[in-house]
């Protein structure tokens, strides 16, 4: 392994003008990307500057809504309740990505500054309206996240800026959400395509109890999709973000645009899935075949949109018994 | 001795402490003074004319210490099963693992670096990577000097007449299936240290599962570099797992060797994760076509297969993975008629190795599909199906095995039952259940000139013992089953034994860690030694307790007279006296087991084992019919074991092979692609994590195997044999589609299931 100059600044405004005066410098964090690229060789920077030692980087603030600190660890973010709770997607990413080990070092800002077409955190992200707020040597600014990935491994970060915190709007108890990682293995592995979905529903008061029957039973996804429909449950926003499917996460914004002000039903459904499908761009890899990635699409759009409804109609079956959507 | 204190107990293995505190010394720790770190440079295509080599830069860089290529092997040496791999290739690689250079150097990092000074012009050539092109007439000489790309290595087993069989069958079914690559996943990589004294004699620290037989070749190496008549010593370092990825020796050892002779340093060479996933020896792959029929009441009647294995660009012990493919063809139920023709063919692939099962798994996923398939056919139920044609004690097999102990009935009765088959095969719901069974050598395998084990034990002034054995723990718990029943021999706790494996100066000849032998072989050679010095404790205690020595015993390592409680003597004390009069001794004892099995005759038929192992693996899944995904609900493991010495290590050898064959089933493959390696890293090898463990039900049935060490029979191998099968047959039972093609992946199943629905 090539040997290089560890920095480890107290300050975010310290990182930023490290990076300025440092020739061939890199931002690493909880480095469980960054360690494996030095080994493989795909990275041989001559200076590492570590954001571990910065105090203000690692926080959760849920007041009037959600601030991430980029410094936080997937663990840390796993473990709290208001976020299972009222951003579901993101539990579920962080509950899954890599091994607990990993968890416990790797950062949110480093999984999505690593841009992975794979990231983990980036479609609960986007699906839950994230915005990013970069600092840089002339301040900061704030950016939504769709905005922010460039491509594989491309963010829009220049060099001498860092990705401070991301802001999540508040949401109300008629807003669920949740994150579909498709994997072969139930630990340590990317997703062959994951899928987040936030909706905001309304549903007429006197119903939700018999709502709340149906989701207790085992019936298949287009029953189910049926009664919601008879019940008028209505889709108010709706967002859809699919990861693996295109060179950079991507949202789904024909099949959101489609899917607003509609009343659920399982035409709906399979109408979503299917223009969700289309938007994507899903190549053939070892990970994956683009058809089969295609026809997951279909399903799993389908699955966290029933997924996130039940979260609104049941949110203190908080977690959830795991049905096979 | 039937109230056993110490064998038949759930002991944790003794090495346990220090694996778990990291004490344990594996190749990777060891250091020799003035050792220098070897490293070495692959061919960059799988096939290829190398127009030209040149070290020179690297040769200069500083640290460096010496540079090596073909030119300095010996000539024509060749090192494999059939002799047809140089450690160092010159001319045409013919594998993309083809070793065309190496460094020594003072640190891993100058060896890397002076690597990549190496310069190499290439002409790429195009190669074959599928052996049934590899197999055409006309098709590209992997080895130019051999006329075709077919091994001279003609596996051909026919017992009865399957012709006449066919047309006196009332169901026949004919299928094709195919396994992949899969490797061993080894914990500890490869690696070793070579060393040699000032008169060529070779130490070489190492972490193979054969150290007898690799003291051999390495004889023979020293030979060829023109050190004759020199000594080799094997020291192996604590083994972290082997699953027979260790049981050859391979070129990066002769590499270390040559490295150690250029520069008279000891050489380390300890293979990187990249390099044990790419340059290392996975499992053949197999094409299996198939053909099996019944009479109507659905006796099998025969089986016929032809099997094509891709060989790879050279030859190690996969290649002959067929002849122990032959033990389920031919033995795997009662069938009268059986013909089985394989062929190994170079390829411009990896080359293969044995890994845990040797050629069963891919062999018994063929037979036990089929066999479902078969059932179906004949309107039985295949569980059904399959006690009809179990196999039972006393049978002796058309290829002339003979069955002593056999529980295979009862392993399927288990499966039923724990299973609760008849209930489930009625509901469904995008659920199944699947069974499959197996058989196996139990009682070691003559595979090669010798099957045995030496045993040398040696009492201290204290009643403690130092147990010498041929036998190599590489993760298996040898040394506990060891310990186990010399403790229980000599009435002494488990504590008080030292087991010693890992020096051929010191410890007595074994042919190496396969076929599920060590238990059987070892645990019989480390039981005849025991008694031996148990004997010549009683006969002196005898003479100072006053007592007939057939009226000792020995418990809690107490020496007493089962006649006269006044006589006793610590064993510690009587050993002294022993020890310390005129004319004193001190004790020791050795012992060699070999068993009275048979190597196969030309035909290749002969009571290869001593005993046999039979299991039934039973599991319920779960279909998303929708995503092609498997959840393994239910699993249950029956395995007939013989008496278990320590049930403990038996339950983690049946759990170990289950998740081992679920990897092989579902999800493990080292993806080829034009002959190079796609997913060599444990993110792309998908093998099962901690997570990925479904419920599984290891049932140990007991049978009293007359020739085991306390009635015990090998169980390392059989744990992964029948998964597959059972698990493709599960799936068919829930959604109706059979994979014939390993590993079942969702997309397979999907597709499968797409079909099926346009079918109908």
């Amino acid at each position: 392994m090539k040997s290089y100059e560890y920095h480890k600044p107290k300050t975010i405004e310290e990182a930023i003008s490290l990076m300025g005066s440092l020739e061939d410098a890199k931002f690493i964090a909880g480095g469980t990307d960054v360690m494996v690229l030095i080994k493989q060789k795909k990275i041989s920077s001559k200076c590492m500057v570590s954001l571990r030692n910065i105090d203000g980087l690692a926080y959760i603030d849920t007041q009037n809504g959600l601030r991430i600190g980029s410094g936080t660890t997937h663990n840390t973010i796993d473990e709290n309740g208001h976020i299972k709770r009222y951003y579901s997607a993101l539990t579920d990413a962080t509950s899954r990505l890599g091994s607990k080990q990993i968890r416990n070092v790797a950062t949110i800002g480093g999984n999505i500054c690593n841009a992975a077409p794979s990231a983990d955190t980036a479609c609960p992200l986007l699906a839950l309206d994230a915005k990013a707020v970069i600092v840089g040597q002339n301040g900061s600014k704030t950016t939504s996240l769709d905005e922010f990935f460039l491509g594989p491994g491309k963010t829009i970060l220049s060099k001498e800026e860092l990705l401070k915190e991301f802001v999540m709007p508040l949401y109300g108890e008629n807003t669920g959400s949740a994150y579909i990682k498709h994997t072969r293995r139930n630990a340590m592995d990317l997703p062959i395509l994951g899928v987040a979905t936030r909706i905001t529903v309304s549903l007429p008061d006197e119903n939700i109890s018999r709502c709340k029957d149906m989701f207790c039973t085992i019936d298949s996804i287009s029953n189910i999709l049926e009664r919601l429909k008879d019940e008028g449950v209505k889709c108010e926003d709706v967002m859809i973000a699919m990861g693996v499917v295109a060179p950079r996460p991507m949202r789904a914004k024909n099949a959101e645009s489609v899917m607003k002000g509609k009343i659920v039903s399982s035409e709906l459904f399979e109408e979503i899935g299917n223009i969700a499908a289309g938007e994507a761009q899903p190549r053939d890899s070892i990970r994956g075949e683009a058809w089969y990635r295609t026809e997951m699409i279909k399903v799993l759009v389908k699955r966290a949109l029933i997924k996130s409804i039940d979260r609104v109609i049941r949110p203190d079956e908080a977690f959830y018994p795991e049905r096979l959507w | 001795m039937d109230n056993f204190t110490i064998v038949g107990q759930k002991i944790p293995k003794i090495d346990a402490p220090v694996k778990a505190t990291g004490d344990a010394l594996y190749i990777q720790d060891i250091k020799v003074s003035g050792m220098l770190h070897g490293k070495i440079l692959y061919s960059k295509y799988p096939h290829a004319r190398i127009l030209k080599l040149d070290t020179s830069k690297a040769e200069t860089l500083p640290g460096v210490r010496a540079v090596v290529t073909a030119a300095d092997m010996p000539p024509n040496f060749r090192i494999g099963v059939m002799k047809d791999n140089p450690p160092l290739k010159s001319g045409k690689t013919k594998s993309i693992r083809d070793e065309i250079a190496a460094v020594a150097a003072i640190s891993t990092e100058v060896a890397e670096e002076a690597l990549s000074l190496i310069e190499v012009e290439y002409e790429e050539l195009p190669g074959i990577f599928d052996p049934i092109e590899a197999m055409q007439e006309g098709a590209t000489l992997i080895h130019e000097e051999v006329k075709s790309n077919i091994l001279k290595m003609p596996w051909k087993l026919v017992c009865g007449d399957v012709e006449t069989a066919k047309k006196d069958s009332a169901h026949i079914v004919e299928d094709t299936f195919s396994t992949q690559w899969v490797t061993h996943c080894c914990m500890g990589t490869s690696g070793c240290i070579a060393q040699l004294d000032a008169s060529n004699n070779l130490t070489l620290y190492s972490n193979t599962q054969i150290p007898s037989l690799a003291q051999n070749d390495f004889i023979e190496a020293l030979n060829a570099f023109g050190y004759k008549n020199r000594r080799v010593r094997i020291i192996q370092s604590v083994i972290g797992g082997g699953f027979g990825s260790k049981l050859d020796t391979y070129a990066y050892e002769y590499i270390a060797i040559l490295l150690a002779i250029k520069t008279r340093k000891p050489v380390k060479i300890i293979f990187s994760r990249e390099e044990e996933f790419f340059a290392t020896s996975p499992r053949q792959c197999t094409i299996t076509k198939i053909s099996q029929g019944c009479d109507k009441e659905g006796r099998l009647t025969f089986r016929e297969i032809e099997m094509i294995l891709d060989n790879g660009a050279y030859t190690s012990w996969g290649a002959t993975t067929p002849s122990v493919m032959m033990l389920p063809i031919s033995s795997l139920y009662k069938v009268p008629n059986i013909k089985y023709v394989a062929k190994c063919v170079y390829t411009n692939n990896t080359y293969c190795q044995a890994m845990r099962g040797y050629g069963n798994p891919q062999a018994t996923f063929a037979i036990e599909s089929s066999l479902d398939q078969l059932a179906e056919k004949a309107g039985i139920d295949p569980l059904e199906f399959r006690i009809r044609n179990s196999n039972e004690p006393g049978e002796i097999t058309p290829q002339r095995f003979k069955i002593t102990s056999c529980g295979m009935k009862e392993c399927i009765d288990e499966v039923a039952k724990r299973l609760a088959w008849k209930t489930k095969k009625e509901h469904k719901g995008n659920r199944g259940v699947g069974i499959a069974s197996l058989i196996h050598v139990g009682g070691g395998a003559r595979v090669y000139k010798s099957d045995g084990c030496g045993t040398i034990i040696k009492m201290d002034d204290f009643g403690k013992v130092d147990v010498f054995t041929g036998a190599s723990d590489i993760g298996q718990g040898s040394d506990t089953v060891i310990a186990q029943i010399v403790a229980e021999v000599l009435g002494i706790p488990i504590e008080d034994v030292n087991v010693v494996n890992n020096d051929t100066d010191i410890c007595p000849w074994d042919v190496g860690v396969h076929a599920s032998r060590t238990t059987f072989v070892a645990g019989n050679a480390a039981l005849g030694a025991a008694k031996k010095i148990r004997e010549q404790i009683l006969e002196a205690a005898g003479k100072l307790l006053e007592e007939e020595p057939s009226f000792l015993d020995i418990k809690n390592s107490i020496i007493y007279s089962t006649k006269d409680k006044e006589k006793s003597t610590p064993l510690g004390k009587a050993l002294r006296k022993i020890h310390y009069t005129l004319g004193g001794k001190m004790l020791m004892a050795e012992y060699f087991y070999d068993p009275a099995n048979e190597n196969f005759d030309r035909e290749f038929k002969g009571n290869l084992s001593v005993s046999y192992a039979y299991g039934a693996h039973g599991v319920e899944v779960e279909v998303d019919k929708e995503t092609g995904q498997v959840k393994i609900l239910n699993y249950i493991a029956a395995h007939d074991v013989g008496k278990p010495i320590n049930p403990l290590l038996l339950e983690g050898q049946i759990y170990g092979g289950g998740l081992q064959g679920i990897g092989y089933a579902l999800g493990e493959k080292m993806i080829y692609k034009n002959g190079r390696l796609m997913n060599g890293n444990f993110l792309d090898y998908k093998m099962p994590t901690v997570k990925d463990v479904p419920p599984v039900q290891a049932v140990i049935v007991e049978t009293d195997e007359k020739d085991g060490p306390f009635g015990a029979k090998g169980i390392g191998e059989p744990g992964l044999v029948p998964t597959a099968p059972a698990i493709a047959n599960a799936i068919y039972d829930a959604v109706g589609v059979r994979i014939k093609d390993l590993p079942i992946t969702p997309e397979k199943i999907l597709k499968a299931l797409k079909e099926k629905q346009g079918r109908t």
